[in-house]
């Protein structure tokens, strides 16, 4: 059959595709498809790194220039990977600077960066210009002092929730006098000061400058001469945000914040003094991301400043928002779409504030527009939750954790299956549901038979046997990431759904009853020792499950064993 | 099920045989402040009496945690930053407390285990960034509950180290003092 369409059309439409979903399934129609398509394309995601190598990437893709890269397991967020696991950029920073000369952007989450491995890149892409780094750890600020010496095109340095080994403040002043192309910089995980005239300058030099996340060494005092330098900033978040009482500050930071007509987004608020937060009510009316989630203050302050905001959309808040302050969101912030509640005294044995489940119903009921809850707190009720799920049947992304473990609805002291149940139920195109509370393995049933656009799903305490397990595994249509911690799941479930796990990126299971692996590329994480040195009755302590191209890992640790097939015929 | 109020430590016997009394250091006030926190599972469970909810053992607090979780390991799920800010605002007050050097905390918690008959308890060992636990319902003796958790701290030097627990008074007793049931 004569070949129509000429190549470089296909190329042009194709480049109109960003969506990896959409590129991957172009490169299925047919070879030459395949081939035109992995030639032009620029922007790849990898969410497991062990799930293909660089190698294999490098093949297929020839040219790119954005690389997204996920390393350690969620559950890694609360101290459930050990130390050393693994998730290293280096082989892939070593790998992209032979093959991809040109990179510009590299993202990184969950992975061990290196000084190394920042020098590196600094000195061998000569047209960076993006590096994120999420909850990464393994680098030093001289790793820092690289980039912002040796990138001299670089715009965004964002570095978010990073384990920095902070060894002082000097990197920033390695950013050349002749730099002005930053238009990104969130440096608040540092710790340590830098100077703060370089970041003066350096604010005054770049004209595109539009997101200046400041660490909490910065500060109150210092806020308005950056600002003043910098009046088109977007997105602002504040260092530590008190200081002795001094009027001209505060006059200083309203002048400064009333000349920042176009911010959209607030965070920082360290150490708040609730006296100079009216300090940024002119700033508010165009903000729809505020994100209290350091600002210990109490209700009222926080109230005040919320409902400055009438076009928020998106709010992260302490508990000591409490009930009463939630209940102003419908009439202040109609517009709200994701809202987060973190707890103040997680570990404290009472309840230090008044939220309970009633200000998330107050929510639900009231801002039609909520599609994200993260909600910590200490008691729920099946009640409400038929209530939030039958109010917001758009929610997409429902994550609660009720702090006791295993507590019931208080109301009922049954467990909390028809209120999850009601959720996944109503809630049609659930994307993700983190659950907490008493469950029994009824819930589960309910999750299979109604989630099926669900995506990610995270247990902690939940379930009474592996049916339990089964339920999600073959009825979840669409689950890509299971996270399990503290359930009486076993081998059977695995087992009876090993093809699933194939479509799945992957399963986490810790602490739970698992004894036999279901097929290779299974991690056992393990410090006792290699399991078949246990009895076989001993489960084992961690599990992680995931696909692969890449084959076992060449990195691993000690204290992780990668199951083979020998192993499951042996233990059989 | 029996309940059974326990923490464990594992301590240098050379601590303890230079005269080192557990029962010393500050261990009142620690201990007040240790209930406080453990009344979160002790209540919660008490109240429900005639429920069958699990029945979880009280936690005790851990002192000089490594990752300063007073819980079981990953729960609640907070990572490290926020713990940051909750720790720094409240407990600025409750920690300071110098703790005895060497020990391996014990405490009990909710493992999936709850609803058969285990008895998962929580080991830390000082300095090591891991907790471990162990189901005590396994062990019929102090000898194979101490080999099993030499066995789980290979990693760690464990030589010398000797099982400490403290009952609900807040006494501290050497394992092997009473017998095991």
């Amino acid at each position: 059959m004569a070949y129509s369409f000429p190549e470089e059309v296909l190329e042009y439409v194709f480049a109109f595709l960003s969506s990896h979903k959409d590129r991957n399934a172009v490169s299925l129609v047919c070879k030459s498809w395949y081939e035109i398509e992995r030639w032009c394309r620029r922007r790849i995601f990898i969410g497991n790194c062990y799930a293909v190598s660089p190698q294999i990437v490098i093949r297929r893709f020839p040219e790119v220039r954005a690389v997204k890269i996920k390393g350690k397991p969620h559950f890694a967020d609360f101290n459930l990977v050990p130390e050393g696991w693994g998730a290293y950029v280096y082989p892939w920073i070593s790998a992209m600077v032979r093959s991809y000369p040109w990179l510009e952007e590299i993202k990184l989450k969950r992975m061990v960066v290196t000084d190394e491995s920042l020098e590196l890149l600094s000195k061998s892409f000569k047209n960076f210009k993006v590096l994120v780094l999420s909850s990464c750890e393994g680098f030093t600020t001289d790793g820092l002092a690289s980039i912002a010496a040796n990138c001299r095109n670089l715009r965004e340095l964002d570095l978010r929730e990073c384990e920095v080994e902070d060894l002082s403040g000097h990197w920033l002043s390695h950013f050349p006098d002749n730099f002005t192309s930053l238009v990104s910089l969130n440096m608040s995980c540092l710790g340590s000061e830098v100077s703060f005239s370089a970041l003066e300058r350096l604010v005054s030099r770049c004209p595109n400058l539009r997101t200046l996340r400041l660490n909490r060494a910065v500060p109150v005092e210092k806020l308005p001469n950056l600002l003043r330098r910098a009046p088109q900033l977007v997105e602002f978040g504040t260092g530590a945000y008190s200081a002795e009482n001094q009027t001209d500050i505060f006059s200083n930071l309203v002048e400064a914040f009333s000349g920042c007509k176009h911010l959209k987004s607030l965070s920082g608020f360290w150490d708040v003094d609730p006296a100079y937060l009216p300090a940024m009510y002119y700033a508010c009316t165009g903000i729809t991301s505020l994100n209290l989630s350091n600002a210990t203050v109490q209700s009222p302050d926080l109230v005040e400043l919320i409902i400055q905001c009438p076009n928020l959309k998106c709010l992260w808040v302490l508990d000591y928002i409490e009930d009463a302050g939630l209940k102003a969101l419908p009439s202040y912030c109609k517009d709200l779409q994701e809202l987060r509640v973190f707890p103040s005294d997680p570990y404290g044995a009472e309840p230090n504030v008044s939220l309970t489940e009633q200000g998330l119903v107050t929510v639900s009921a009231g801002c039609p527009k909520l599609q994200s809850v993260l909600y910590f707190c200490r008691q729920m009720s099946n009640a409400a939750l038929i209530t939030i799920a039958r109010n917001r049947p758009n929610l997409i992304r429902f994550r609660l954790c009720i702090i006791d473990p295993q507590a019931p609805d208080y109301l009922t002291l049954e467990p909390l299956d028809t209120g999850f149940g009601a959720i996944v139920e109503h809630c049609k195109e659930l994307l993700r549901l983190s659950m907490s509370g008493l469950l029994t393995d009824r819930v589960f049933e309910y999750i299979g038979t109604h989630a099926k656009k669900l995506e990610m799903l995270s247990i902690a305490f939940a379930g009474d046997s592996d049916l339990g397990l089964h339920n999600v595994l073959s009825g979840c249509e669409s689950l890509r990431k299971l996270e399990i911690m503290d359930c009486p799941f076993g081998d059977k479930a695995l087992l009876a759904n090993a093809a699933k796990l194939e479509t799945m990126r992957s399963l986490w299971m810790s602490s739970c009853s698992v004894r036999r692996c279901p097929s290779s590329n299974v991690e056992v994480m393990d410090e006792r020792g290699h399991p078949d040195s246990r009895p076989e009755t001993c489960p084992v302590e961690k599990l992680y499950i995931y696909r692969t191209v890449a084959g076992p890992r060449v990195d691993k640790p000690n204290f992780v064993w990668t199951m083979d097939e020998d192993a499951v015929l042996r233990l059989s | 099920m029996e309940e059974m109020e326990l923490q464990l430590k594992l301590a240098l016997s050379s601590n303890l045989d230079e005269g080192f009394d557990l029962n010393d250091h500050n261990e009142e006030q620690e201990y007040d402040r240790l209930m406080k926190k453990k009344r979160c599972f002790d209540e919660t469970f008490e109240e429900i009496k005639n429920v069958q909810v699990p029945r979880t053992l009280p936690l005790l607090d851990h002192i000089d945690l490594c990752e300063e979780e007073d819980g079981v390991v990953g729960w609640p799920p907070i990572n490290s930053w926020r713990k940051k800010i909750c720790h720094h605002y409240h407990h600025n007050s409750r920690r300071g407390c110098t703790t005895p050097t060497n020990y391996v905390t014990v405490k009990n918690g909710c493992g999936g285990g709850s609803r058969s008959n285990s008895m998962y308890v929580k080991v830390k060992m000082e300095g090591v960034g891991i907790a471990r636990k162990v189901d005590l319902s396994r062990h019929h003796s102090y000898q194979t509950l101490i080999d099993t958790l030499m066995a789980m701290f290979a990693n760690e030097k464990v030589q010398g180290y000797k099982l400490a627990y403290q009952d609900k008074e807040g006494d501290w007793l050497l394992a092997g003092d009473m017998p095991w049931g």
